[in-house]
């Protein structure tokens, strides 16, 4: 594999970490409510519905027989979405501008709402807690794994997964030890990377857009990654007192 | 259905930054395209600084 190849496996392993730490936490709830058995068992649906998902997406794109630069560059704009979207979420958490994502917290409000529900709630609560968070894992596997190797994208994110169910299993808790929020903006810095050099190298052409061919991704990288942490300080430095956002 | 959306574009604020950005760089692509992803990764950044603060 070349390095934007490994550079792209590391971005999804650790992109679907964070997103099946916070489905752990849900089917953890579940699993004290409901049993083990049945909270395993809406997981189980909620990924074999994400692995099909991957299956024929992946398949319908390399089937595709649409210009390879043109693919390139609208999986470009979907990076650039998502990866904006994740960088900002976590500059405005290292600014303190939104609270942290607290898993315990997470755990405690699930586990609350679900007294108040029956047994087959519960299971729904669970799917759709995988399913929701395995989506956001799908649509990087399906970006990604198209130009770098669908088998590298989707074992990463089966690493992941085993990974994270490995060390939940183990602790019988929400993993609330993993640091999400800098995961998070690493991941978003490498996503924005891809996004932008494919984006760009699409509309222009990328031997010139970027005569510096793959090492740009890596200057790319350098460059997200030291402007976020910049805004992140001024805007931390610049914050009112007390003045934390709304939750998401 | 929303909720899918939400995850793939975001909200209305991350649409148009992107948009403004790649439109920008493909403007400039015409007259200096070698300087239209610095751009692009500039008002990227930008976008994030306007919304982080």
């Amino acid at each position: 594999m070349s390095a934007a190849q490994w550079g792209g496996a590391s971005a999804i392993f650790l992109a679907s970490a964070v997103e099946w730490v916070e489905a752990f936490t849900i089917v953890l709830a579940v699993a004290l409510t409901i049993g083990w058995r049945r909270a395993t068992g809406a997981a189980a649906a909620a990924l074999a519905l994400i692995a099909i998902l991957v299956a024929v997406t992946g398949a319908g794109l390399e089937a595709a027989e649409a210009d390879i630069d043109l693919i390139r560059a609208a999986i470009g704009v979907f990076l650039l979405l998502f990866g904006l979207r994740w960088y900002v979420k976590a500059v405005r958490r290292f600014a303190g501008r939104t609270p942290l994502h607290d898993e315990a917290l997470e755990f405690a409000q699930t586990r609350e709402h679900l007294e108040q529900s029956e047994g087959r709630a519960a299971w729904v609560i669970a799917f759709k807690g995988v399913l929701l968070e395995g989506l956001e894992v799908w649509l990087l596997v399906v970006a990604l794994g198209h130009a770098l190797s669908y088998a590298a994208a989707a074992g990463s994110a089966l690493a992941s997964l085993v990974a994270v169910i490995g060390v939940g299993f183990a602790l019988q808790a929400p993993l609330t030890r993993v640091p999400e929020n800098s995961l998070k903006f690493l991941v978003s810095c490498a996503i924005l990377s891809f996004g932008s050099f494919w984006a760009v190298g699409g509309i222009v052409g990328e031997q010139v857009a970027w005569p510096l061919g793959d090492v740009t991704l890596l200057l790319l990288f350098a460059a997200y990654a030291v402007a976020g942490r910049v805004v992140a300080r001024a805007a931390r430095a610049s914050r009112p007192d007390g003045a934390l956002g709304v939750r998401t | 259905m929303r909720k899918v959306l939400q995850l793939i574009f975001g909200d209305p604020r991350n649409v148009t930054s992107v948009a403004l950005a790649l439109l920008a760089a493909y403007g400039l692509s015409r007259v200096a395209p070698a300087a239209s992803g610095a751009l692009l990764v500039l008002i990227l950044i930008a976008a994030a600084a306007i919304q982080a603060f």
